[in-house]
């Protein structure tokens, strides 16, 4: 049960694991965008306090200002013309038409003053605006500049960015729980399919073999032509339903044992399984032309067995009557070439989901191809199909240099 | 006796020279305000003090001159009342705008700070 729960899980179609990875996406990007926002509103929350308690310091200092101008207003210029400084702010005095009387701001160029603001950031420090009613050596608009203490800004962006983490991870996990939540019923009926293949399988062993066992020991030679007509077509049938024995096997139990990687005769191997293969292409007169060159891969006997035998059955189920089978092994490739039915072009990228077939006029549960896909995707082999409506399909296999003898 | 002739000359020269106006401004300003406890440094500052820009002082001394009243008057009650509102100026606008040109440059604050 273990077994086949996991394979519930991993075995999602590729599309909707896009669909999920979209919504994740999707999901996270709202959330963060969300967060985000919050982030920004209490920054902007943190900045105007800041401001406003700045606002009283400065207006405190432009106070002291005011009063020395006042001071040196009353005592100029024969007694004192020493602009009034301070070691706790800089200064700036403008008249009523914004012309500079005097500045000793670090930033004081035309384009950094503003009379249109209170208080507003300049570079690294702060300029609070004071508006005097008595222009004391002309002056209607002094500017007290000081560096701004960054403290604030430190201690709001770690609260942003522990506060934002932490949101972000809980709601991430809330998240991934609603997921599991939706998928449960996608999940439950796949493992509720793979279940009852595995419970299926199980029963089909004795018959299929016993059928078969007792099919190859008949003596042919004293039986009319009509039995062994019927005999052929016993024997066919009783392969075609090992094949599917085969590729359920494959799907439910033997794909979780461990690899047994060798190196494989693929000459050998292509011939073993034509000549499997030929009683049933034989009842569609479909004839296999062979164009075959030494090759070895290392790889998992059963499982090259598997992509074969799909391949290859394929090719007969989709073939026309008289039709034929072209298959070329090179040293690098294998390339299966039929003369059937052909597949559209839109539904080529969809023939290696699971559960997925060309045609429902045949039979078959659909999983052959998937079998052939995670096979070579296991072994990271390369698989490409070229299929014209009507003409036929070419599925080519590419070996990698990690599976090639030599 | 040469040498006390051409000394006499050169003090003489220099004491008739140095009360002799130079500009419209030391012409007709100057003379007035040297007798008057309004110096001309502190009306400055008081105008400076109530119109803030070049533009504006130099617009509101202008309109004062042409046309003085206690309204319009910068000084105190009590000055007024000692000294009375001064005449009208008898200057053409050009010859006023160029005293006031000087009077600005003169007292100017912008030059004075440091």
């Amino acid at each position: 049960m273990l077994v086949s729960k996991n394979r519930g899980t991993s075995l999602l179609r590729s599309s909707e694991k896009s669909s999920l990875l979209r919504f994740l996406a999707l999901y996270f990007i709202l959330v963060t965008m969300i967060l985000s926002l919050l982030g920004i509103f209490y920054y902007q929350s943190q900045e105007k306090l800041m401001f406003s308690n700045q606002r009283v310091i400065l207006s405190e200092y432009a106070n002291q200002q005011v009063q020395a101008l006042k001071h040196l207003h009353n005592n100029f210029p024969n007694h004192v013309t020493t602009y009034p400084r301070s070691d706790k702010y800089r200064s700036a005095i403008y008249d009523i038409e914004a012309k500079k009387i005097f500045s000793l701001l670090k930033y004081g160029d035309s384009e950094d003053i503003r009379f249109d603001k209170e208080i507003y950031r300049v570079g690294n420090t702060l300029h609070f605006l004071k508006t005097l009613d008595d222009y004391y050596l002309g002056t209607k608009y002094l500017f007290i500049e000081v560096d701004e203490d960054k403290t604030w800004y430190k201690e709001t962006m770690s609260s942003i960015l522990a506060f934002g983490t932490l949101t972000l991870i809980v709601l991430i996990i809330f998240g991934l729980f609603f997921v599991s939540i939706f998928l449960r019923p996608m999940r439950n009926s796949i493992m509720l399919l793979d279940n009852f293949i595995k419970d299926t399988t199980h029963e089909l062993n004795t018959p299929i073999s016993a059928i078969l066992a007792n099919v190859e020991m008949m003596d042919i030679s004293s039986m009319s032509e009509k039995n062994k007509k019927r005999l052929s077509r016993i024997n066919i049938a009783a392969k075609t339903v090992s094949h599917l024995y085969q590729d359920l096997t494959y799907l439910t139990l033997s794909h979780n044992r461990e690899s047994k990687d060798e190196w494989i005769d693929m000459k050998k191997l292509i011939e073993d399984r034509v000549e499997y293969f030929a009683i049933l292409a034989s009842a569609k007169r479909i004839t296999f032309k062979l164009d075959l060159k030494e090759s070895a891969i290392f790889i998992d006997g059963v499982k090259i067995a598997r992509v074969l035998d799909n391949l290859i059955s394929n090719a007969i189920k989709y073939n026309k009557r008289n039709g034929k089978i072209y298959i070329t092994l090179r040293k690098n490739y294998l390339q299966i070439k039929d003369t059937g039915i052909g597949i559209k072009s839109k539904k080529v990228q969809d023939i290696f989901e699971r559960y997925t077939r060309f045609n429902t006029s045949e039979g078959g549960f659909g999983i052959g191809l998937n079998i052939v896909k995670s096979i070579i995707d296991e072994y990271k082999l390369q698989i490409s199909v070229e299929s014209v409506v009507d003409v036929g399909t070419t599925i080519r296999i590419d070996f990698t240099k990690g599976t090639l003898d030599g | 006796m040469v040498k006390k002739i051409i000394l006499l000359g050169v003090v003489c020269s220099i004491v008739l020279g140095a009360d002799e106006p130079k500009n419209i401004y030391e012409k007709n300003c100057i003379p007035c305000h040297r007798y008057t406890p309004a110096s001309l440094d502190k009306l400055f500052m008081i105008y400076l003090k109530t119109y803030s820009g070049e533009l504006s002082v130099k617009g509101a001394i202008k309109a004062f001159l042409k046309n003085p009243t206690e309204k319009d008057s910068l000084m105190n009650n009590t000055f007024i009342k000692n000294f009375s509102v001064k005449n009208k100026t008898a200057l053409t606008d050009e010859e006023l705008e160029e005293a006031i040109d000087i009077y600005w440059e003169l007292y100017d604050v912008r030059k004075k700070l440091k």
